[in-house]
């Protein structure tokens, strides 16, 4: 493992880039890899060059086709498992125009129920997480037990047509996967396992059960979901609005796999990126890096380019005695970013120490919005006492920053969305270093027009 | 005006980018010899080939400064191969940091140790020959209050007094000692380019604090240095040069 061969995994010609140098990357390898998490380059999906229609950002009927084939047919991220360790702790989430009650039973499993009473439709909790012994309608007090149980109906005698269908909530699937919970609109979903194919040997080894909330922040972004998720697919992007982060990961030498319906890209990070000349002193991000991991860059004799390797060596060597067990991981997982797509709406920014995650939900009714979820999970090394949950925090694009990086991701959108919509602009015209968003956008139309059905003509 | 550097051997210890390469580029268009050192063995071979254009003598080794031992023998090395020594410029530095004490004994071993270890293995060659010119690089942190409280802006601040010590002391031998003290330089690769694009805003507002509305580049101080080091400054000696654009606030009565 000390002396990991050097293999391809890019498949653009960096050279020719607008690079200052061309850098060969210490990788892992197929060969050398000692987690389960693969490194192995899957081959690129063969999706063509067209345009991807701008109109699918803004259209109502687009929205439309959207929620009847993909929001209310496929596994959805719900929330922390964590959030709800006893009877009667429930997460109620929104997606769209619904909103679920996921709720932890008296024998540990988990229901899932629409968050509505069968009543009059009143909605029986607010957004967010909580505890109740039963689930109490505000409005005529009709209760149903944390089964979904309709306990009490006050004057039941005056129903003549009886109680609603079973005197029970519909009940949603519902599963607990890696420290988080999945729900789905479909009572017909096929089975979570399969959905999440192959990801789960990609990211169990990370452990987050082992990292605590950091921050969890939602903001409502005017931009329609999916330019949200086009924003996070692609490195492409890092030379355009995150100059700074030139000194911190290595935006060209990108590895992309797509699968069935999820993808991911590997970022070395702790990295200069060809694109800027190599500084002679530690760039404060790099050193920022490895403070984290116990190094002391005054200390440091090496290269700045030799820092990632070192970091890595240095993390597996003292990582035990710091409480961090990586005995799952492979060595660039140590420092690298690897990123997730999990379909439709998840992307997963995962690392040995911390995990930064978004949601990404479309609005209930305007295709010109959407909720980012900021979910930030940073590992408890053994010993520590675990933190005290963070608060949730709800603000709307630009009230408030949410971190330079992110700040710069979300300036453009809103410009974005608005351009969208000219006459002058057909769509999207995606390079090689987008290949995921194609991805991305073709599993969106296997799902709405079945697949390989989009036709000529079709958004 | 002829600076009269022609067929002088000169030694630039960090002279593989930035002010010391520009300082190493300069001496070699007029017509010196020159051996250059720096960390990176690719840098300094990148630079001994793009010096070696103008037709002098130039050579180079890589060397870290802060092992004495290595470092002496580099520069034995050097005033063999050029075989002596009129100039000597040592410009290399641990740079700046703040929050370890080991920047002090960075910047101590660098910054103050380098110059004064090859200023130690000149000074014999130079009296023997009556003849010698060095050029101390301090920088306007040790001036004014810049960047912090570090280790950088105080052992800098040393070199401007060692500088003019080292400048009485060795008027009977031949030697003149004279420094410069730059502003923020920019060029590629170098800090402020790396502050410009992680640090946008403090870079902007080095830039309104410039009079002259932009950071100097490593050519315009190595033009000063080298006139410093040349024989055109032949009644220069025990100066200290600020080369900043007017960007320190004192007046230098």
């Amino acid at each position: 493992m000390d002396q990991p061969v050097t293999h391809k995994p890019v498949t653009w010609d960096t050279s020719k880039m607008d690079v200052k140098r061309v850098v060969d990357v210490i990788r892992v390898t197929p060969e050398t890899n000692t987690s389960r998490t693969p490194v192995d380059k899957a081959p690129d999906p063969e999706l063509g060059h067209d345009v991807i229609p701008a109109e699918r950002y803004y259209s109502e009927a687009f929205m439309k086709l959207e929620w009847e084939h993909i929001w209310t047919k496929v596994w959805l991220l719900g929330g922390r498992a964590d959030d709800i360790p006893n009877p009667g702790d429930y997460i109620c989430t929104e997606i769209g125009k619904e909103s679920v009650l996921i709720v932890r039973q008296h024998d540990g499993s988990l229901r899932c129920f629409p968050n509505v009473c069968l009543h009059r439709g009143n909605r029986l909790r607010p957004e967010g997480i909580g505890n109740a012994q039963m689930f109490r309608c505000m409005y005529h007090h009709w209760t149903y037990g944390l089964d979904g149980k309709i306990d009490r109906l006050p004057d039941l005698c005056t129903f003549p047509q009886g109680g609603p269908p079973g005197m029970t909530l519909p009940s949603l699937p519902v599963t607990e996967w890696n420290a988080f919970v999945w729900f789905s609109l479909n009572p017909d979903v096929e089975p979570f396992d399969d959905y999440i194919a192959p990801l789960k040997d990609h990211l169990e080894p990370y452990h987050p059960e082992r990292m605590a909330w950091k921050r969890d922040v939602t903001v409502e972004w005017d931009c329609n979901w999916k330019a949200s998720v086009d924003a996070f697919n692609e490195t492409y992007h890092v030379q355009g609005i995150h100059p700074q982060l030139q000194w911190y990961l290595d935006d060209v030498n990108v590895q992309i796999d797509c699968y069935e319906r999820h993808n991911r890209y590997l970022i070395p990070f702790a990295a200069i990126s060809p694109r800027v000349a190599m500084p002679s002193t530690i760039p404060p991000a790099i050193d920022e890096i490895m403070r984290h991991a116990g190094m002391d860059p005054a200390d440091y004799e090496g290269r700045v380019s030799d820092i990632r390797r070192d970091v890595q060596l240095f993390k597996r060597k003292h990582g035990k005695a710091q409480g961090k067990d990586y005995s799952a991981l492979n060595d660039d997982q140590l420092t690298d970013d690897y990123h997730y797509m999990i379909f439709p709406n998840v992307a997963l920014n995962v690392h040995a120490d911390d995990i930064m995650m978004f949601r990404q939900r479309p609005h209930a009714s305007d295709p010109n919005k959407m909720l980012y979820d900021v979910w930030v999970f940073e590992l408890v090394p053994e010993g520590e006492p675990w933190p005290e949950r963070v608060k949730h925090r709800r603000f709307k694009h630009g009230e408030r920053s949410i971190g330079q990086v992110l700040d710069q991701d979300a300036y453009n959108l809103p410009t974005v969305q608005a351009g969208m919509k000219s006459e002058s602009f057909p769509g999207l015209w995606i390079g090689e270093q987008e290949l995921r968003i194609r991805h991305f956008h073709k599993v969106l139309d296997d799902y709405i027009y079945g697949p390989g059905q989009k036709q000529p003509g079709d958004m | 005006m002829d600076l009269g550097l022609q067929g002088k051997k000169a030694i630039v210890v960090g002279g593989a980018r930035g002010i010391g390469y520009a300082v190493a580029e300069i001496l070699a268009r007029e017509g010196a010899d020159v051996a250059i050192s720096a960390r990176g063995e690719d840098s300094v071979k990148d630079a001994v080939a793009a010096l070696s254009r103008y037709g002098t003598r130039v050579v180079g080794k890589p060397c870290n400064v802060k092992k004495a031992d290595d470092y002496k023998a580099l520069l034995e090395w050097a005033i063999e191969a050029l075989e002596g020594v009129d100039v000597l410029i040592p410009l290399s530095s641990a740079g700046g940091g703040m929050g370890s004490e080991k920047y002090w004994h960075n910047a101590f071993e660098t910054d103050v140790m380098g110059p004064v270890r090859a200023i130690e293995a000149v000074i014999p060659v130079m009296t023997q020959r009556k003849s010698g010119s060095i050029v101390l690089v301090a920088t306007t942190s040790a001036l004014e209050a810049m960047g912090g409280p570090q280790a950088y802006n105080a052992m800098k601040a040393s070199l401007i007094t060692y500088g003019k010590q080292l400048a009485l002391a060795h008027g009977k031998d031949g030697i003149r000692v004279n420094v410069v003290s730059p502003g923020p330089i920019e060029f590629e690769g170098g800090n402020w380019d790396m502050i410009k694009g992680t640090m946008e805003k403090f870079y902007q507002s080095q830039l309104r604090q410039q009079p002259m509305g932009r950071l100097g580049r490593p050519e315009e101080v190595a033009r000063a240095i080298v006139f410093l080091a040349s024989e055109a400054a032949s009644w220069c000696s025990g100066s200290h040069l600020v080369v900043d654009g007017a960007f320190t606030n004192r007046t230098h009565f």
